[in-house]
Formats: structure tokens, sequence, C-alpha cells
């Protein structure tokens, strides 16, 4: 059954700048529908002239928002937390319109966006500084949080919904203003969120979004009165263009890219939860996610080249079955389990890393590019899942990110030669192990060089009240996402000590 | 091309299907059978209760990270639901059909809690709860019949 859809007619979508829905005087770019490919939506390219006149309205804001008391700033967050409660199913299947992914990926998605606003109305609490009495002599000293200033969010296509909540409900709960700039590709979600800031009642220029795509990101990394920036893409725009300009600048920085996750399969994994575990990790969101497992690596530790073999061949046949058996289409259809790609493009990225794998001598053992799905849709964006069999750490299709539904197996003599070939990858996102043995667990997450780790889970994605780590290739920053450590992102430690006469 | 597990979308829309229709069933058995109205109205407003706390369990937890496109050895095309009455049908069949409807709901929602098990902890809970429900419901619904003999 396919779930109907909230989109009926062809979206204008604007600006929302200061207390006004503002048409932009940019091109116009259509938001199509990856499964459909329906046009959904046409929005603005906004120009630097319009991100100027958002920072502006943010700015003027400012002044009287961090003087509103963090109490009443996280009952507009309360509001909002109800609002998108109100809208869960909206919002979700809004996010299958746009992006492509399952309904139950949309709800999931559409969750952890709430859980951050949820976290950020926490505030209060969050938000205390400390002190100490008697440093000497009728002497007091203490340490208060007091927010910066206008923050710019640049969100990704992957996660349109969740991932700016990862920073705007902290940003402005810490009484800071925010500017959104949603990914063109699939920017509803975020304009949705602002009509119920909106009608939160956050008052005006303390939420704003400018759509578009270089020239807002370039307008916010030279605007003086940017205070910081937080991104998550790419490596290359991240480390080059984000992380550097905001150095250059000297913005606060949070940049999380790009990923090739690495999950371990011990000798005494349980198989079949660890195979379910590895169809999410590897093909959900079409793969399109930075926690999404890239390599399988089986390793044979403690068992004779024999046994590894025929745990090897066991492990890759119940992968690739499957695998194989994956339902993909229309994320609105409720049967479906993968949804296509995000747009051709990405599609015709990924058949290209297939390409390379067979040039490189990996061996092909699913074709993803035997497009079978549910449905009568157009396959310009569909993928099924494909399985690479004896790829090496070193190969294109090992080395670097795909984002897309492709998993290449490899093979670690032990856990040593496992951990080698993660830390062989510039990239340093997550890693997961699956195995009932406490002592390689524990052996795993204590060496492994990467910021979110899986101890038999799939996709290792911290909750709310943890920040969203990354190391090496994967981040650029210093306090990450989500939790205490967003809410340090966003606050200055002012220090005071005093003593009366 | 050969199937693999069942979606937590497709279960919940299963059990808000199940609910809707048997909350709809115990209306028509109030209506008829007056003597026991009030016992078949609090049988269909648990029934509406059930679809709320079903929906709002799974919007809660559900979770990007959970296996939730994937859950093994399901079969929604087995479900059952509530048929309607046809008009000379006498109390006492009536009854033995809701007895045998509310069986197999419960063994269909105790199925599914042990599927779910390796989900959130309120997820096989709240099927747990609903199979409980319905197997006081069929209690009941047998000391009624009893009742007639």
């Amino acid at each position: 059954m396919i779930l109907e859809e909230p989109i009926m007619d062809v979206l204008t979508l604007k600006n929302y700048i200061g207390d006004e829905w503002v048409e932009s005087k940019g091109e116009v770019v259509d938001v199509v529908n990856p499964a459909t490919c329906k046009t959904i939506a046409t929005v603005p390219i906004s120009t630097n002239e319009e991100i100027k006149a958002a920072v502006e309205a943010a700015n003027e804001a400012f002044p009287d928002w961090r003087r509103t008391p963090p109490l009443a700033r996280v009952r507009c967050l309360f509001r909002l937390k109800e609002l998108m409660e109100q809208h869960f199913e909206e919002v979700s299947r809004i996010q299958t319109m746009e992006h492509g992914k399952t309904i139950d990926e949309s709800r999931g998605e559409t969750r952890r966006g709430i859980e951050n606003v949820e976290v950020a109305t926490g505030i209060p609490s969050l938000m205390m500084g400390y002190n100490l009495e008697d440093i000497a002599s009728g002497i007091d000293e203490y340490v208060v949080r007091q927010p910066l200033g206008v923050f710019g969010i640049i969100g990704p296509f992957n996660f349109p919904f969740m991932v700016p909540l990862w920073f705007a409900p902290y940003a402005v709960a810490t009484g800071n203003c925010v500017i959104v700039k949603p990914s063109s590709e699939d920017p509803i979600s975020q304009i949705k969120i602002a009509e119920l800031a909106e009608e939160a009642g956050i008052p005006p220029g303390v939420w704003n979004v400018v759509n578009g795509g270089r020239t807002v990101v370039s307008g916010m990394l030279d605007h003086n009165d940017i205070k910081g920036i937080c991104f998550v893409g790419s490596t290359p725009v991240g480390r080059d263009v984000i992380y550097k300009r905001c150095g250059e600048t000297t913005k606060r920085v949070i940049a999380q890219t790009g990923a090739k996750n690495f999950l371990l399969i011990m000798p005494d994994a349980k198989l079949e939860r660890t195979i379910a575990a590895c169809m999410t990790s590897f093909y959900g969101n079409s793969g399109q996610r930075c926690l999404s497992a890239a390599n399988l690596v089986v390793v044979g530790e403690g068992q004779s080249e024999r046994q590894f073999n025929t745990f090897y061949e066991k492990v890759v046949d119940k992968f690739v079955g499957a695998a194989s058996k994956i339902r993909v289409g229309y994320g609105l259809d409720e049967s479906v389990q993968m949804g296509p790609l995000r747009d051709r493009r990405k599609k015709e990225r990924v058949i290209g890393f297939v390409e390379k794998g067979v040039q490189e001598g990996a061996k092909l053992r699913l074709d993803g590019r035997n497009v079978k799905i549910i449905g009568d849709w157009p396959h310009d964006c569909f993928l099924n899942p494909t399985v690479f069999e004896e790829v090496t750490p070193d190969m294109t299709i090992g080395s670097e990110e795909i984002f897309g539904p492709v998993a290449s197996v490899m093979r670690a003599k032990d856990l040593d030669e496992a951990i080698e070939m993660i830390h062989s990858n510039p990239f340093g996102n997550a890693a997961s192990i699956f195995t009932s043995n406490g002592k390689w667990a524990r052996e795993f997450q204590y060496r492994v060089e990467c910021g979110n780790i899986g101890v038999n889970i799939g996709i290792a994605a911290p909750m709310a009240f943890f920040p969203f780590s990354g190391m090496k290739d994967s981040f650029y920053g210093s306090l990450h996402g989500q939790g205490r450590e967003v809410v340090r992102f966003f606050t200055e430690s002012k220090v005071v000590i005093q003593r009366w006469f | 091309m050969e199937e693999s597990g069942i979606t937590c979308a497709a279960i919940i829309s299963s059990t808000q299907k199940i609910e809707r229709e048997t909350a709809k069933f115990y209306e028509h058995l109030a209506e008829r059978y007056t003597d026991d109205k009030a016992d078949f109205l609090s049988f269909s407003k648990e029934s509406k209760k059930n679809e709320v706390l079903i929906t709002r369990t799974y919007q809660e937890t559900i979770s990007d990270a959970l296996e939730a496109c994937f859950i093994e050895g399901l079969n929604l095309n087995n479900i059952v639901l509530a048929r309607t009455l046809s008009r000379d049908v006498d109390f006492a069949t009536a009854l033995r059909m809701a007895i045998r409807l509310e069986d197999e709901a419960t063994k269909f929602y105790s199925e599914i809690a042990e599927r779910t098990r390796s989900l959130l902890a309120t997820i096989p809970m709240v099927f747990k709860k609903v199979a409980k429900n319905r197997k006081n419901r069929k209690l009941k619904l047998e000391s009624i019949l009893r009742s007639l003999n």
C-alpha cells in the first residue's frame, strides 16, 4: 500500500528571514522526488544580499533574545516539540518524498530530530556555570556561559530533517540566533520546521532559513557577524572550504564530514542478528549516511585456515542471501526496505564505483545495477544492493566513500590485522564489531581511531544527549554536535572574580 | 523476487487495522445484544486505546538506527480481522466468533512481541500489553457464553 503523499501540488519555497516569508531574487531549481521523478517543489538559490539580510535580521534579534530568560526561551522549544509531534506523520512523509528513504527511516529521522529539541529544553540546567567561594580571602570566583550571537547551519541532503536539529535547538536555547541553509536538493523539511518554529512563537529573527548553494555558504563564511558555522557534508568541502575559512575569519566551527566505516564480524558473533544489523547498516538510507558500514571485514581470530574459510563462506553467503532479498521501491510503500538514491547523478556516481571495483579485480558477487523494484516507478534513481568480495583496503571501492548501497567484503586473519585495515583509511567516523567476546570488544573500542564505536551495533548513532563524534578526515573542529558539547560550542565561558570591600 | 522480513511500518499499519476493525465489530455487538452492551462498548473503547498506544509507542521509539525494516519470521497475510456479523447470527455464535477473534489476536500480538524483542524494550512491552488485554477479553467472553448455558 502506498501511503498518501502530503505534497499534492508543486510548492514554491521561500526564505524565512525575520518574521517574513520572502521571495528570493535568485534562480530557481526543481526539487524532484527521486522515486517518482516528479517535481514536488521549486527552491531558490539565494543571493549574497539575501544572506546578508538574514544575518542582519538575526543580529537585530540577538540582544533581546539573549536577555530572554532561559526558561522562557525553552518554552518556545517545548511548543515546537509539541508541534513536531502533531505533524510527525506529515514531516516524515515529506522526507520520503524529497529524499527517497523508506517511511520507517523517515519516521526514525523525525524522532531523532525531535529528541534534540527535547534535550535542548534542558538548557536551564545544561547551560549553568559553576562557582567557588573563598578562592582567596573574601574573594569568590564563578563562570557563566554566555551566547555569542548568530550561527550558520549548513545541512546535508542525506538527513534533511534531523541534521540541522543537531545544532539549531541548542543554539536558540542558549540565546543565539540561527540561519539554516538546507540542502537545495531536499529543502522542504527545513521549511516545514521553520513554519512550526514560527507557530511555536520563536521571535522574529531568531530562527531563519535561507535556501541556496555556494553563494549562501560563502556569504555565511565571509560575514563578520556570524560567530560560528555548523556543517555536515563532504570532506573536501568541510576541510578545504568550511574549516579553512572559519580559521581565517576566526569563527567557531563544527565540520562533520565523510566516512568509510568498517564492520567486523568475529567468529563468535551471533550471525542471525548480525546479518540483520548489517542489512540496516549497509543498505539503510540506501547507504547514504555517514554512519553506514561500507567495508565488511570477516575476521578469523583464533581459527585455522580451514575453519576460517568455512566461517568466511558462511558469513558471505548469509550476507549476500539477505541483501539479494531486500525489497527496493518507493519509500511510501510500507513493504519497501530500501528506497532510491537521492538523484540520477548520485546513482551514476555509485555505478562508477561499481565499475571501478570490477576493473580493479574485486569479485562482484551481487550486482545492484540490475534494477528490480516493487511498483511501476521510473528506474532513474534506483539501484539494488551490491556486494563485492576479494576487496582490499587500498582498492578504490575499499578506501573511498561511495555513499551508496555497496558492500565491500574483506578478510582479516585476526583482530590486529582488521584494526590495521581501519587505521590505513584516512576517515574515522564509525566502526563496529560483532562478537560475544568482551575482551575483543574492549580491545576494539580502546584502540580503534574512530569517533563512534558500535559493539554489536550496526549504526553507532549517538543519542541526542551524547556528542555525535568523529575523528581524522571525518571531523574538523573541537566540539561536536548534540548534547553537552554543542552547548559549550554555542556559549563562551566568562569568568568573574569578585570581592566586596 | 524472494521475500525477506517485513518492515515496522507494515506491522504497525496491520495492527492499526486490526484494532479499528475490532472496535467496529464490538460496536455492532453492542447495538445488537443490549444486555451486554457495556462490556462490548468497553472492548471497543479499549481497541481504540490500543491503536493509540501502539502508534504512539512506535512513533516514540522508531529510530533510524534500529533494524526496523528487517523484522523476520512474521507473516502479515495470516492475520485475521473481525468479520461483519450477518443478520441471522444468534448471540452464542457471535460470542464464539468474538472468542476466536480474541484468541487469534492474542497469538498474533504475542508473536510480534517475540519477534521485536531485539528492538527497544517499549516495543515488545506494548505488544505484550495488548496481547494481555485481548486475552482478558476472551476470558470475559467465555464467561458470558457459559452464562447462556
